[in-house]
């Protein structure tokens, strides 16, 4: 039986093995899918919306200072005065007890006194809303001394920020990414639980006992998981730009690259995992604590910047964190392949893969004799 | 002409000494069982021959070929089945068949194996949903789908009812038709002794003895056991025991209720006498019986140990 006869083969039973494994289905494609999606409709959906604020405004003693301010609230389109008028300050705070006013606005008493009030419900002290309210009236009283002395503003800042790709990187983007580089990575550190089964079984020992070209069969396992690889990024990538409209610049030389080493490295480590596990109880463990460590530190759903200063060199260790950077760098920065960053990333992603797949080696080489026992 | 022989194996792990000193040689086209309690070294001994463990003293031959030098060559010519039914539970008997038919050479045709195993039925369905008689025919199938010449069977009727397991004799006394050679062991003595043309008793790493079933049986003390039941109550038993006891052939009675036990060097002339007693006395003998020594018998005999299933 020549090689490539014995492949196709082998590569056909693996393909059957895969295709009747509920399992790998649910967390391979179901999972990771749900996932997405509670996360891009929590996360992503309100973001479209923008910045509102219902407010009340007292002005007991009406003056041409509170007037001047007055027009200027106004005219801000994002702050609606409830009632359209100023109401007594009694009234403004009943409503701000009663949440139904983000905020009162207390006017300055005359032409002379140059302070406001910004009245908040205790509950909302900290909150997103009092942070907005607080910045543009800020501003307001900044302009307004500004007239007052007589003078134009003379720097202005305007937000801006840029990207080596086309479009800048939204939360979509992110996400879908992150997800693509969460299910690859799962796949690989839960999928070798199946050495686990097949040598508990002593299939592994069975096939020893023919004379099967185990390099060819482990080739076919390998082809196998990166075709389901294939398929996740596929329908997770269809969902995220078809559904919530993500947006993908994707330079293909890199990706295949960047999944090829990224897959490979994580089965790796799954295949450590697999060495000194010896039910599949002990295996699924050891899988999920790696996996749920990575899950949340290596900027998956969230930019790893955005975690304490004292975790962030954790992050920088774990493979994760370079996939799904990887994976960003692309399919949404449309990065080529001389990038550097990418080729720091593929090296951290090699040493985690090469590290344990000879570890996972010599841990099965020590232990050959009890397993065939 | 001998297709295995073994020459002096010793297998340590650790500080178990599994295999001390085990030699023998297989001719071809016989059933050869090796029968011994559980850590006796049986499958120790099997998984050195198959090439799965490297003895650590002794030397295996196929022939003229050696693991050392022609591994593949005798992965080709034998089948082996392991005591676990190792298989592709998600793929169906034919697809397992098929699987395995590439790693080889030459591969009988899968309806052909299905046929002898009994599982052309079963041949679309998954091996999970299989019974553990019909994986253990399947077991036995993927140890012929290279058509060997050698086949190793480990306990193929462990944990089977009555049915399976004489399903299985079926295949073995099958293989034998045709001319293979076949390597057996077993924790039956019943199955030893119906399939085997020479047993191997091994206990505690060192072969006891090897014989053809019924030389082992012969080698035994010629006493049998005799039962005689009475319809006529305790009484006549009694009578009859005492009778029996002046007998010289016989060396020993129990007596249970109305039952009758005595252990004879001549069973024959004992029971002559003893129905030419109860014919006089005009005692109705129900039931007679002479037990057939068996391996057990001649395993308990061999290792003064009980045997333990």
């Amino acid at each position: 039986m020549n090689n490539l006869k014995q492949f196709k083969k082998m590569f056909a039973a693996q393909l059957k093995l895969t295709l009747r494994e509920k399992q790998a289905w649910f967390w391979g494609i179901f999972f990771p899918v749900i996932l997405m999606v509670i996360f891009m409709v929590i996360f992503s959906g309100s973001s479209d919306t923008e910045f509102e604020s219902e407010i009340a405004i007292v002005a007991d003693n009406p003056n041409p200072t509170s007037e001047m301010l007055l027009t200027q609230i106004n005219q801000l389109p994002i702050l609606n005065v409830k009632t359209g008028e100023p109401v007594s300050r009694d009234t403004a705070e009943q409503w701000v007890k009663d949440q139904e006013v983000d905020a009162a606005i207390v006017l300055p008493e005359s032409a002379e006194d140059t302070s406001f009030v910004l009245v908040v419900n205790k509950e909302d002290e900290k909150g997103v809303t009092t942070q907005a309210l607080s910045a543009i009236l800020d501003k307001i009283v900044q302009q307004a001394n500004l007239s007052a002395v007589g003078a134009a503003p003379t720097f202005d800042i305007q937000f801006e920020s840029v990207t080596s790709g086309s479009n800048e990187l939204n939360y979509t983007d992110f996400l879908l990414t992150g997800m693509i580089a969460l299910s690859i990575a799962q796949g690989g550190l839960f999928g070798m639980v199946d050495l686990v089964e097949m040598r508990r079984k002593g299939l592994i020992k069975r096939l020893r006992m023919t004379p099967a070209n185990m390099g060819i069969f482990g080739l076919s396992d390998m082809v196998m998981r990166l075709l389901f690889s294939i398929i996740q990024i596929l329908l997770l990538s269809l969902i995220g730009v078809f559904i919530f409209g993500a947006n993908l610049y994707i330079n293909f030389s890199s990706l295949l690259i960047v999944f090829l080493i990224g897959a490979l490295s994580f089965n790796a480590v799954g295949y450590l995992i697999s060495s000194f596990s010896q039910t599949q109880n002990a295996y699924m463990g050891v899988a999920n604590i790696v996996s749920f460590l990575m899950m949340f530190l290596s900027g998956v759903f969230f930019p790893v910047e955005t975690m304490p200063d004292w975790l962030q060199p954790v992050s920088n260790i774990l493979p994760l964190t370079y996939f799904a950077e990887g994976l960003r760098d692309s399919m949404v920065y449309e990065t080529g392949v001389f990038s550097s960053t990418l080729w720091f990333g593929i090296g951290v992603l090699v040493i985690w893969g090469a590290i344990s797949f000879l570890l996972g080696s010599w841990l099965y080489k020590r232990k050959s004799i009890v397993a065939t026992r | 002409m001998n297709v295995l022989e073994v020459k002096n194996l010793q297998k340590t792990f650790g500080s178990i000494r599994a295999v001390e000193d085990i030699s023998f040689s297989v001719e071809a086209g016989e059933v050869f069982t090796i029968i011994g309690p559980n850590g006796a070294g049986k499958t120790t001994t099997l998984e050195m021959i198959e090439g799965l463990v490297t003895p650590d003293q002794g030397e295996i031959h196929f022939g003229e070929m050696n693991w050392g030098n022609h591994a593949v060559a005798i992965k080709m010519q034998i089948g082996v089945q392991p005591q676990s039914s190792a298989m592709f539970d998600l793929l169906t008997p034919e697809e397992n068949l098929d699987l395995f038919a590439t790693f080889y050479e030459k591969a009988r045709p899968t309806e052909e194996i299905l046929e002898l195993i009994n599982l052309t039925e079963h041949r679309k369905n998954q091996v999970k949903k299989l019974s553990g008689g019909q994986r253990q025919r399947l077991a036995i199938g993927l140890a012929m789908i290279s058509d060997p010449d050698i086949i190793f069977l480990d306990e193929p009727t462990t944990g089977l009812d009555p049915q399976a397991r004489r399903h299985i004799w079926d295949i073995i006394l099958e293989l034998k038709k045709l001319g293979k050679t076949t390597i057996l062991t077993t924790h039956y003595m019943e199955e030893a002794e119906k399939l085997s043309d020479r047993v191997c008793i091994v206990d505690q790493g060192n072969i006891v003895t090897i014989d053809t079933p019924s030389a082992l049986i012969e080698k035994l003390t010629k006493e049998r056991e005799v039962r005689l039941s009475f319809l006529d109550g305790e009484e006549a038993a009694n009578e009859a025991d005492v009778f029996a006891n002046n007998l010289d052939s016989v060396s020993r009675t129990e007596l249970e209720g109305t039952t009758l036990k005595l252990w004879t060097i001549k069973p024959e002339d004992t029971l002559l006498d003893l129905f030419k007693f109860t014919k006089e006395r005009e005692y109705q003998v129900e039931q007679v019986s002479i037990r057939e020594m068996s391996l057990e018998d001649v395993f308990i005999a061999f290792t003064g140990k009980e045997w333990r299933d």
